[in-house]
Protein backbone atom coordinates (compact mmCIF):
# COMPACT_ATOMS: atom_id res chain seq x y z
CA UNK A 1 0.00 0.00 0.00
CA UNK A 2 1.22 3.59 -1.08
CA UNK A 3 4.33 2.00 -2.55
CA UNK A 4 6.98 4.18 -3.51
CA UNK A 5 6.93 5.31 -7.08
CA UNK A 6 10.01 4.72 -9.47
CA UNK A 7 9.53 7.86 -11.68
CA UNK A 8 11.37 10.89 -9.90
CA UNK A 9 9.48 13.69 -11.34
CA UNK A 10 6.50 12.12 -10.28
CA UNK A 11 7.75 11.79 -7.47
CA UNK A 12 9.10 15.19 -7.10
CA UNK A 13 5.66 16.42 -8.02
CA UNK A 14 3.61 14.38 -5.14
CA UNK A 15 6.56 15.57 -2.38
CA UNK A 16 5.68 19.33 -3.79
CA UNK A 17 1.48 18.42 -3.50
CA UNK A 18 2.37 17.33 -0.05
CA UNK A 19 4.40 20.24 1.14
CA UNK A 20 1.64 22.59 -0.53
CA UNK A 21 -1.40 20.87 0.66
CA UNK A 22 0.21 20.62 4.55
CA UNK A 23 1.06 24.41 4.35
CA UNK A 24 -2.83 25.23 3.25
CA UNK A 25 -3.94 23.06 5.92
CA UNK A 26 -1.82 24.99 8.49
CA UNK A 27 -3.02 28.59 7.22
CA UNK A 28 -6.41 27.34 7.72
CA UNK A 29 -6.41 25.97 10.79
CA UNK A 30 -4.36 29.02 11.65
CA UNK A 31 -7.20 31.55 10.37
CA UNK A 32 -9.80 29.43 11.98
CA UNK A 33 -11.53 30.28 15.05
CA UNK A 34 -10.75 28.65 18.62
CA UNK A 35 -14.04 26.56 18.55
CA UNK A 36 -12.97 25.30 15.14
CA UNK A 37 -9.64 24.23 16.12
CA UNK A 38 -10.84 22.81 19.09
CA UNK A 39 -13.32 20.47 17.20
CA UNK A 40 -10.30 19.27 15.04
CA UNK A 41 -8.49 18.77 17.82
CA UNK A 42 -10.85 16.50 19.82
CA UNK A 43 -11.67 14.42 16.08
CA UNK A 44 -8.09 13.69 15.31
CA UNK A 45 -7.25 13.04 18.71
CA UNK A 46 -10.40 10.70 19.32
CA UNK A 47 -9.92 8.46 16.08
CA UNK A 48 -6.29 8.34 15.98
CA UNK A 49 -6.68 7.00 19.78
CA UNK A 50 -9.55 4.74 18.12
CA UNK A 51 -7.35 3.46 15.37
CA UNK A 52 -4.71 2.02 17.14
CA UNK A 53 -6.70 -0.38 19.84
CA UNK A 54 -8.88 -1.27 17.18
CA UNK A 55 -6.27 -2.34 15.03
CA UNK A 56 -4.58 -4.26 17.67
CA UNK A 57 -7.90 -6.08 19.29
CA UNK A 58 -9.42 -7.17 15.77
CA UNK A 59 -7.69 -10.41 15.74
CA UNK A 60 -4.77 -11.19 12.98
CA UNK A 61 -4.12 -9.23 9.99
CA UNK A 62 -7.28 -7.27 9.00
CA UNK A 63 -8.57 -4.08 7.12
CA UNK A 64 -6.82 -1.49 9.32
CA UNK A 65 -3.55 -3.30 9.39
CA UNK A 66 -2.62 -2.28 5.83
CA UNK A 67 -3.04 1.65 7.15
CA UNK A 68 -0.28 0.41 10.10
CA UNK A 69 2.98 1.72 8.18
CA UNK A 70 1.53 4.92 6.08
CA UNK A 71 0.01 6.11 9.47
CA UNK A 72 3.77 5.62 11.11
CA UNK A 73 4.98 7.75 8.12
CA UNK A 74 2.20 10.41 8.84
CA UNK A 75 3.34 10.29 12.63
CA UNK A 76 6.84 11.47 11.45
CA UNK A 77 6.13 13.33 8.83
CA UNK A 78 4.18 15.20 11.34
CA UNK A 79 7.16 15.24 13.79
CA UNK A 80 9.45 16.26 11.77
CA UNK A 81 7.63 19.90 10.92
CA UNK A 82 8.14 20.07 14.75
CA UNK A 83 12.23 19.58 14.46
CA UNK A 84 12.22 23.03 12.31
CA UNK A 85 10.28 24.44 15.50
CA UNK A 86 12.79 23.46 17.86
CA UNK A 87 15.68 24.81 15.90
CA UNK A 88 13.81 28.04 15.21
CA UNK A 89 13.33 28.04 19.09
CA UNK A 90 17.17 27.53 19.93
CA UNK A 91 17.77 30.28 17.33
CA UNK A 92 15.36 32.68 18.74
CA UNK A 93 16.57 32.43 22.28
CA UNK A 94 19.83 32.58 21.71
CA UNK A 95 19.90 35.15 18.90
CA UNK A 96 17.77 37.53 21.43
CA UNK A 97 20.96 37.56 24.01
CA UNK A 98 23.32 37.97 21.42
CA UNK A 99 21.55 40.94 19.71
CA UNK A 100 20.88 42.48 23.20
CA UNK A 101 24.20 41.48 24.72
CA UNK A 102 22.68 40.06 27.99
CA UNK A 103 25.10 38.61 30.65
CA UNK A 104 24.31 34.94 29.32
CA UNK A 105 25.52 36.35 25.89
CA UNK A 106 28.52 34.09 26.17
CA UNK A 107 26.59 31.00 26.82
CA UNK A 108 24.63 31.89 23.40
CA UNK A 109 27.81 32.46 21.43
CA UNK A 110 29.01 28.99 22.34
CA UNK A 111 25.92 27.54 21.08
CA UNK A 112 26.22 29.27 17.64
CA UNK A 113 29.54 27.97 17.39
CA UNK A 114 28.84 24.50 18.47
CA UNK A 115 25.53 24.57 16.47
CA UNK A 116 26.87 26.09 13.45
CA UNK A 117 30.12 23.35 13.24
CA UNK A 118 28.31 20.15 14.22
CA UNK A 119 25.80 21.05 11.33
CA UNK A 120 28.32 22.22 8.34
CA UNK A 121 31.07 19.34 9.91
CA UNK A 122 28.46 16.57 9.86
CA UNK A 123 26.85 17.45 6.31
CA UNK A 124 30.07 17.96 4.80
CA UNK A 125 31.16 14.24 6.85
CA UNK A 126 28.65 12.68 5.53
CA UNK A 127 28.28 13.97 1.62
CA UNK A 128 31.81 15.45 0.54
CA UNK A 129 34.42 14.16 3.26
CA UNK A 130 36.80 15.92 0.85
CA UNK A 131 35.87 19.37 0.01
CA UNK A 132 38.36 21.88 0.18
CA UNK A 133 40.78 19.69 1.58
CA UNK A 134 43.68 17.46 0.34
CA UNK A 135 42.55 14.00 -0.91
CA UNK A 136 43.29 11.62 2.14
CA UNK A 137 45.51 8.68 1.20
CA UNK A 138 44.63 5.05 1.31
CA UNK A 139 45.53 5.16 5.52
CA UNK A 140 44.13 8.53 6.20
CA UNK A 141 40.69 9.91 7.17
CA UNK A 142 39.35 12.45 4.59
CA UNK A 143 39.50 15.69 6.43
CA UNK A 144 35.72 16.13 6.87
CA UNK A 145 35.44 12.65 8.43
CA UNK A 146 38.41 13.53 10.85
CA UNK A 147 36.84 16.85 11.54
CA UNK A 148 33.60 14.96 12.75
CA UNK A 149 35.61 12.36 14.56
CA UNK A 150 37.22 14.93 16.70
CA UNK A 151 33.74 16.60 17.02
CA UNK A 152 31.62 13.81 18.20
CA UNK A 153 34.08 11.38 19.46
CA UNK A 154 36.29 13.76 20.82
CA UNK A 155 34.25 16.51 22.20
CA UNK A 156 30.56 15.08 22.58
CA UNK A 157 30.72 11.93 23.94
CA UNK A 158 33.47 12.70 26.96
CA UNK A 159 31.27 15.73 27.88
CA UNK A 160 28.40 13.61 27.90
CA UNK A 161 30.32 10.94 30.14
CA UNK A 162 31.33 13.95 32.23
CA UNK A 163 27.93 15.31 32.98
CA UNK A 164 26.66 11.31 33.55
CA UNK A 165 29.78 11.06 36.04
CA UNK A 166 28.46 14.02 38.00
CA UNK A 167 25.85 11.41 39.21
CA UNK A 168 28.12 9.56 41.69
CA UNK A 169 28.86 12.59 43.37
CA UNK A 170 25.13 13.64 43.89
CA UNK A 171 24.17 10.37 44.86
CA UNK A 172 26.84 10.63 47.79
CA UNK A 173 25.29 14.17 48.43
CA UNK A 174 21.33 13.09 48.28
CA UNK A 175 22.05 9.16 50.70
CA UNK A 176 23.98 11.75 52.81
CA UNK A 177 20.32 13.73 53.15
CA UNK A 178 18.39 10.18 53.06
CA UNK A 179 20.30 8.10 55.92
CA UNK A 180 19.81 11.22 58.55
CA UNK A 181 18.04 9.16 61.14
CA UNK A 182 15.50 11.36 62.37
CA UNK A 183 12.17 9.57 61.72
CA UNK A 184 11.18 5.88 62.76
CA UNK A 185 11.32 5.49 58.36
CA UNK A 186 14.49 6.74 57.86
CA UNK A 187 16.14 4.66 60.54
CA UNK A 188 14.68 1.22 58.95
CA UNK A 189 16.11 2.83 55.70
CA UNK A 190 19.17 3.35 56.85
CA UNK A 191 19.22 -0.55 58.37
CA UNK A 192 18.41 -1.68 55.19
CA UNK A 193 20.89 -0.10 53.27
CA UNK A 194 23.72 -0.73 55.48
CA UNK A 195 22.55 -4.71 55.24
CA UNK A 196 22.43 -4.15 51.42
CA UNK A 197 25.39 -2.42 50.88
CA UNK A 198 27.56 -4.83 53.48
CA UNK A 199 26.11 -8.13 51.33
CA UNK A 200 27.78 -6.09 48.33
CA UNK A 201 31.40 -6.12 49.50
CA UNK A 202 33.46 -8.75 49.90
CA UNK A 203 34.12 -7.77 53.75
CA UNK A 204 30.34 -7.82 54.48
CA UNK A 205 30.09 -11.19 53.71
CA UNK A 206 33.36 -12.54 55.51
CA UNK A 207 31.75 -10.61 58.93
CA UNK A 208 29.00 -12.88 59.39
CA UNK A 209 30.62 -15.94 56.95
CA UNK A 210 31.68 -17.36 61.07
CA UNK A 211 27.39 -17.92 60.92
CA UNK A 212 26.01 -21.00 59.58
CA UNK A 213 24.80 -21.92 56.24
CA UNK A 214 21.55 -24.05 57.49
CA UNK A 215 18.76 -23.36 59.81
CA UNK A 216 17.46 -19.70 60.42
CA UNK A 217 20.38 -18.77 61.10
CA UNK A 218 21.51 -18.29 57.97
CA UNK A 219 18.75 -15.34 57.56
CA UNK A 220 21.39 -13.71 59.65
CA UNK A 221 24.27 -13.89 56.93
CA UNK A 222 24.19 -10.61 55.49
CA UNK A 223 24.29 -11.68 51.61
CA UNK A 224 20.71 -14.13 52.45
CA UNK A 225 19.75 -10.79 54.58
CA UNK A 226 19.99 -8.75 51.81
CA UNK A 227 18.54 -11.05 48.97
CA UNK A 228 14.97 -11.31 51.33
CA UNK A 229 15.43 -7.58 51.84
CA UNK A 230 15.61 -7.15 47.86
CA UNK A 231 13.33 -10.05 46.69
CA UNK A 232 10.63 -9.88 49.66
CA UNK A 233 10.10 -6.43 50.31
CA UNK A 234 11.72 -4.28 48.05
CA UNK A 235 10.32 -6.17 44.81
CA UNK A 236 6.73 -6.77 45.71
CA UNK A 237 6.89 -2.62 46.56
CA UNK A 238 7.82 -1.49 43.73
CA UNK A 239 5.52 -3.90 41.67
CA UNK A 240 2.46 -2.82 43.90
CA UNK A 241 4.01 0.74 42.82
CA UNK A 242 3.96 0.30 38.90
CA UNK A 243 0.87 -1.56 39.53
CA UNK A 244 -1.36 0.87 40.82
CA UNK A 245 0.81 3.17 37.86
CA UNK A 246 -0.12 0.90 35.31
CA UNK A 247 -4.16 1.01 35.86
CA UNK A 248 -3.69 4.91 36.31
CA UNK A 249 -1.51 5.27 32.95
CA UNK A 250 -5.28 3.52 31.32
CA UNK A 251 -7.03 6.25 33.11
CA UNK A 252 -4.85 9.28 32.06
CA UNK A 253 -4.87 7.94 28.30
CA UNK A 254 -8.82 7.15 28.54
CA UNK A 255 -9.06 10.94 29.36
CA UNK A 256 -6.76 12.71 26.51
CA UNK A 257 -8.77 9.76 24.07
CA UNK A 258 -11.87 11.22 25.13
CA UNK A 259 -10.35 14.63 25.42
CA UNK A 260 -11.87 15.00 29.65
CA UNK A 261 -8.42 16.76 30.35
CA UNK A 262 -9.20 20.15 30.07
CA UNK A 263 -5.39 21.34 29.15
CA UNK A 264 -5.29 19.30 25.98
CA UNK A 265 -9.12 20.37 24.76
CA UNK A 266 -7.34 23.58 23.70
CA UNK A 267 -10.64 25.12 23.89
CA UNK A 268 -10.52 26.07 27.61
CA UNK A 269 -10.47 30.08 26.27
CA UNK B 1 3.38 -5.68 15.81
CA UNK B 2 1.09 -8.58 17.29
CA UNK B 3 -2.08 -8.69 17.54
CA UNK B 4 -4.53 -9.61 20.25
CA UNK B 5 -5.56 -13.29 21.17
CA UNK B 6 -8.55 -13.18 22.65
CA UNK B 7 -8.00 -17.13 24.02
CA UNK B 8 -6.29 -15.50 26.79
CA UNK B 9 -7.36 -12.89 29.30
CA UNK B 10 -5.45 -10.17 28.87
CA UNK B 11 -7.70 -8.55 26.16
CA UNK B 12 -11.20 -9.25 28.07
CA UNK B 13 -9.03 -7.55 31.22
CA UNK B 14 -8.05 -4.69 28.98
CA UNK B 15 -11.77 -3.96 28.10
CA UNK B 16 -13.20 -4.59 31.48
CA UNK B 17 -11.08 -2.41 33.06
CA UNK B 18 -11.57 0.34 30.49
CA UNK B 19 -15.24 0.06 31.23
CA UNK B 20 -14.72 0.40 35.29
CA UNK B 21 -13.07 4.06 34.50
CA UNK B 22 -15.64 4.60 32.19
CA UNK B 23 -18.42 3.55 34.06
CA UNK B 24 -16.53 5.79 36.72
CA UNK B 25 -16.67 8.99 34.69
CA UNK B 26 -20.34 8.30 33.88
CA UNK B 27 -21.79 8.30 37.56
CA UNK B 28 -19.52 10.92 38.60
CA UNK B 29 -21.21 13.19 35.63
CA UNK B 30 -24.27 11.67 37.11
CA UNK B 31 -23.38 13.65 40.04
CA UNK B 32 -22.23 10.85 42.41
CA UNK B 33 -20.42 12.85 45.22
CA UNK B 34 -16.56 11.71 45.52
CA UNK B 35 -13.94 12.52 47.44
CA UNK B 36 -10.22 12.30 46.82
CA UNK B 37 -7.68 11.72 49.57
CA UNK B 38 -5.50 14.85 50.31
CA UNK B 39 -1.74 14.73 48.23
CA UNK B 40 0.39 17.10 50.83
CA UNK B 41 2.81 16.82 47.62
CA UNK B 42 0.29 18.85 45.27
CA UNK B 43 -1.18 21.08 48.28
CA UNK B 44 2.80 22.37 48.01
CA UNK B 45 2.38 23.56 44.28
CA UNK B 46 0.49 26.77 45.71
CA UNK B 47 2.88 27.47 48.37
CA UNK B 48 5.81 26.95 45.48
CA UNK B 49 4.20 29.27 43.31
CA UNK B 50 3.31 31.79 46.17
CA UNK B 51 7.25 31.39 47.34
CA UNK B 52 8.97 32.39 44.18
CA UNK B 53 6.98 34.94 43.47
CA UNK B 54 7.76 36.61 47.01
CA UNK B 55 11.71 36.06 45.85
CA UNK B 56 10.72 37.15 42.62
CA UNK B 57 12.44 34.42 40.24
CA UNK B 58 10.97 32.17 38.11
CA UNK B 59 10.13 28.69 38.44
CA UNK B 60 11.47 25.27 36.16
CA UNK B 61 8.96 22.54 35.37
CA UNK B 62 10.43 19.82 33.50
CA UNK B 63 8.13 17.61 32.08
CA UNK B 64 10.71 14.82 31.53
CA UNK B 65 12.45 12.96 28.76
CA UNK B 66 9.98 11.23 26.97
CA UNK B 67 8.57 12.35 23.78
CA UNK B 68 4.49 11.81 22.79
CA UNK B 69 3.59 9.28 25.86
CA UNK B 70 0.74 9.23 28.71
CA UNK B 71 2.97 10.90 31.38
CA UNK B 72 4.72 13.47 29.81
CA UNK B 73 1.08 14.66 28.62
CA UNK B 74 -0.01 14.04 32.46
CA UNK B 75 2.86 16.17 32.85
CA UNK B 76 1.92 19.06 30.65
CA UNK B 77 -1.54 19.24 31.59
CA UNK B 78 -0.27 19.52 35.19
CA UNK B 79 1.97 22.41 33.70
CA UNK B 80 -1.30 23.89 32.23
CA UNK B 81 -2.75 24.29 35.83
CA UNK B 82 0.71 25.55 37.71
CA UNK B 83 0.69 27.96 34.83
CA UNK B 84 -3.13 29.09 35.62
CA UNK B 85 -1.62 29.60 39.41
CA UNK B 86 1.58 31.31 38.34
CA UNK B 87 -0.85 33.80 35.88
CA UNK B 88 -2.30 34.99 38.85
CA UNK B 89 0.68 36.33 40.46
CA UNK B 90 2.14 37.19 36.91
CA UNK B 91 5.07 34.57 37.47
CA UNK B 92 7.33 33.45 35.24
CA UNK B 93 7.65 29.52 34.20
CA UNK B 94 10.64 28.39 32.33
CA UNK B 95 9.95 24.83 30.44
CA UNK B 96 12.70 23.34 28.79
CA UNK B 97 12.19 20.32 26.95
CA UNK B 98 13.70 17.29 25.01
CA UNK B 99 11.04 17.10 21.95
CA UNK B 100 10.27 19.06 19.91
CA UNK B 101 6.58 17.79 19.00
CA UNK B 102 6.15 18.78 23.22
CA UNK B 103 7.82 22.13 22.57
CA UNK B 104 4.50 23.02 20.74
CA UNK B 105 2.32 21.46 22.98
CA UNK B 106 3.41 22.77 25.85
CA UNK B 107 3.79 26.65 24.26
CA UNK B 108 0.10 26.34 23.23
CA UNK B 109 -1.25 24.65 26.98
CA UNK B 110 1.04 27.59 28.93
CA UNK B 111 -0.34 30.07 26.75
CA UNK B 112 -3.82 29.54 27.41
CA UNK B 113 -2.83 28.86 30.94
CA UNK B 114 -1.82 32.22 31.00
CA UNK B 115 -4.76 33.73 28.96
CA UNK B 116 -7.42 31.81 31.11
CA UNK B 117 -5.76 33.18 34.68
CA UNK B 118 -5.95 36.23 33.68
CA UNK B 119 -2.61 37.37 32.08
CA UNK B 120 -1.93 36.62 28.89
CA UNK B 121 0.84 39.43 28.61
CA UNK B 122 3.15 37.17 31.54
CA UNK B 123 3.26 34.77 29.24
CA UNK B 124 6.52 34.35 27.38
CA UNK B 125 7.08 32.01 24.60
CA UNK B 126 10.98 32.35 24.61
CA UNK B 127 10.26 30.55 28.37
CA UNK B 128 9.30 27.50 26.24
CA UNK B 129 12.90 26.41 25.70
CA UNK B 130 14.27 23.34 23.14
CA UNK B 131 17.31 21.98 24.83
CA UNK B 132 18.53 18.73 23.73
CA UNK B 133 17.28 16.04 22.18
CA UNK B 134 20.32 13.85 24.49
CA UNK B 135 20.04 12.94 27.75
CA UNK B 136 23.02 14.16 29.16
CA UNK B 137 23.08 17.76 26.72
CA UNK B 138 19.44 18.42 28.42
CA UNK B 139 20.29 17.44 31.75
CA UNK B 140 23.24 19.84 31.77
CA UNK B 141 20.99 22.76 29.92
CA UNK B 142 18.54 22.71 32.44
CA UNK B 143 21.27 22.40 35.33
CA UNK B 144 22.73 25.80 33.83
CA UNK B 145 19.22 27.16 33.43
CA UNK B 146 18.67 26.67 36.89
CA UNK B 147 22.09 28.07 38.27
CA UNK B 148 21.78 31.25 35.40
CA UNK B 149 18.12 32.32 36.19
CA UNK B 150 18.10 31.47 40.29
CA UNK B 151 15.06 29.61 40.08
CA UNK B 152 12.84 29.67 43.40
CA UNK B 153 11.01 26.29 42.77
CA UNK B 154 11.63 23.11 40.57
CA UNK B 155 8.44 20.68 39.02
CA UNK B 156 9.79 17.98 37.99
CA UNK B 157 6.65 15.79 36.67
CA UNK B 158 7.15 12.90 33.67
CA UNK B 159 9.54 9.84 32.40
CA UNK B 160 12.95 10.46 34.29
CA UNK B 161 16.26 8.31 33.51
CA UNK B 162 19.49 8.63 35.05
CA UNK B 163 19.36 12.39 34.85
CA UNK B 164 16.54 12.60 37.03
CA UNK B 165 19.19 13.35 40.53
CA UNK B 166 21.47 15.32 38.98
CA UNK B 167 18.27 18.21 38.33
CA UNK B 168 17.26 17.40 41.57
CA UNK B 169 20.38 17.94 44.20
CA UNK B 170 21.05 21.24 42.02
CA UNK B 171 17.51 22.37 42.57
CA UNK B 172 18.45 21.47 46.70
CA UNK B 173 21.69 23.01 46.43
CA UNK B 174 20.15 26.06 45.08
CA UNK B 175 17.59 26.20 47.71
CA UNK B 176 15.08 26.05 45.49
CA UNK B 177 11.79 24.03 47.01
CA UNK B 178 11.00 21.20 44.74
CA UNK B 179 7.93 19.31 44.21
CA UNK B 180 8.37 15.88 42.06
CA UNK B 181 6.42 12.85 40.03
CA UNK B 182 6.94 10.24 38.69
CA UNK B 183 5.35 7.06 37.29
CA UNK B 184 8.96 5.65 36.89
CA UNK B 185 9.61 3.43 39.90
CA UNK B 186 13.12 3.61 39.67
CA UNK B 187 13.61 7.33 39.57
CA UNK B 188 10.98 7.73 42.73
CA UNK B 189 13.75 7.24 45.42
CA UNK B 190 16.04 9.54 43.86
CA UNK B 191 13.27 12.06 44.04
CA UNK B 192 12.11 11.23 47.73
CA UNK B 193 16.04 11.99 48.89
CA UNK B 194 16.30 15.12 47.14
CA UNK B 195 12.94 16.85 46.79
CA UNK B 196 10.57 18.19 49.06
CA UNK B 197 7.53 16.47 47.76
CA UNK B 198 7.19 13.50 45.30
CA UNK B 199 3.93 12.26 44.14
CA UNK B 200 4.44 8.50 43.72
CA UNK B 201 2.80 5.79 41.26
CA UNK B 202 -0.53 6.36 40.67
CA UNK B 203 -1.04 9.69 42.52
CA UNK B 204 1.07 10.96 39.27
CA UNK B 205 -2.12 10.20 37.17
CA UNK B 206 -4.38 12.12 39.88
CA UNK B 207 -2.86 14.76 39.97
CA UNK B 208 -5.04 16.87 37.59
CA UNK B 209 -8.13 15.54 38.71
CA UNK B 210 -6.85 16.78 42.45
CA UNK B 211 -6.11 20.16 41.60
CA UNK B 212 -9.14 20.90 39.23
CA UNK B 213 -11.83 18.70 41.55
CA UNK B 214 -13.79 18.18 38.27
CA UNK B 215 -16.18 15.64 38.32
CA UNK B 216 -15.76 13.60 35.38
CA UNK B 217 -11.66 13.61 36.23
CA UNK B 218 -12.51 12.36 39.94
CA UNK B 219 -14.50 9.66 38.25
CA UNK B 220 -11.50 8.33 36.47
CA UNK B 221 -9.38 8.11 39.37
CA UNK B 222 -12.66 6.52 41.61
CA UNK B 223 -12.81 3.61 38.42
CA UNK B 224 -9.12 3.30 38.64
CA UNK B 225 -9.00 2.48 42.34
CA UNK B 226 -11.93 0.19 42.01
CA UNK B 227 -9.62 -1.69 38.61
CA UNK B 228 -7.46 -2.04 41.40
CA UNK B 229 -9.87 -3.71 43.56
CA UNK B 230 -10.69 -5.83 41.40
CA UNK B 231 -7.15 -6.92 39.89
CA UNK B 232 -6.14 -7.33 43.67
CA UNK B 233 -8.97 -9.77 43.88
CA UNK B 234 -8.42 -11.57 40.95
CA UNK B 235 -4.95 -12.09 41.89
CA UNK B 236 -5.71 -13.38 45.48
CA UNK B 237 -8.45 -15.77 43.53
CA UNK B 238 -5.98 -17.27 41.70
CA UNK B 239 -3.39 -17.33 43.83
CA UNK B 240 -5.95 -18.95 47.05
CA UNK B 241 -7.37 -21.38 43.70
CA UNK B 242 -4.30 -22.72 42.36
CA UNK B 243 -4.20 -26.15 43.55
CA UNK B 244 -7.77 -26.46 42.02
CA UNK B 245 -6.77 -24.72 38.67
CA UNK B 246 -3.53 -27.29 38.03
CA UNK B 247 -6.20 -29.65 37.34
CA UNK B 248 -7.73 -27.17 34.24
CA UNK B 249 -5.12 -26.69 32.33
CA UNK B 250 -7.90 -24.52 29.68
CA UNK B 251 -8.32 -22.53 32.04
CA UNK B 252 -4.62 -22.10 33.53
CA UNK B 253 -4.50 -21.15 29.76
CA UNK B 254 -6.56 -18.66 29.80
CA UNK B 255 -4.83 -17.23 32.67
CA UNK B 256 -1.52 -17.44 30.99
CA UNK B 257 -0.08 -19.53 33.52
Amino acid sequence: MLTPLQDATVNLALVAGAIVVSLMVLVVLHASPPYIRRWVIVVVTFLAGLYVPLEFFIPRHNFLTVWRDPIGDLVRVLAGFTIGLGILNLLIVHGRHLLQRTTNFPFSLAFFVGFLSMTVVEFLHRYKPDLWAKKAGADQLPFWTAAHKVLFEGMLLPLTSTVFSLLAFFIVSAAYRAFRIRTLEAGLLMAAAIVVMLANVPVGTWLTSWLPTEGWLKWLRFENAALWLTTQINTPTMRSILFGAAVGGLGAALRIWLSLERSFAAGSQ
Amino acid sequence: MEHANWSTIYPWLVWFLTALIGLGILLASLGMPLHIRRLPAIDAIEEAVGRATEMGRPMLFVPGLAGVDVPTFQAIAIAGHIARLAARYRSRILLPVTDTVILTMAEQVLREAYAEGGAPEAFHPEDIRYLSGEQFAFASGVVGLMNRERVAANFFFGNFAAESLILAETGQALGAIQIAGTPSTLQIPFFIAACDFTVIGEEYYAVTAYLTREPILLGSVWGQDICRISLAALILAVTLSHKLLQKSPTVLKFLGL
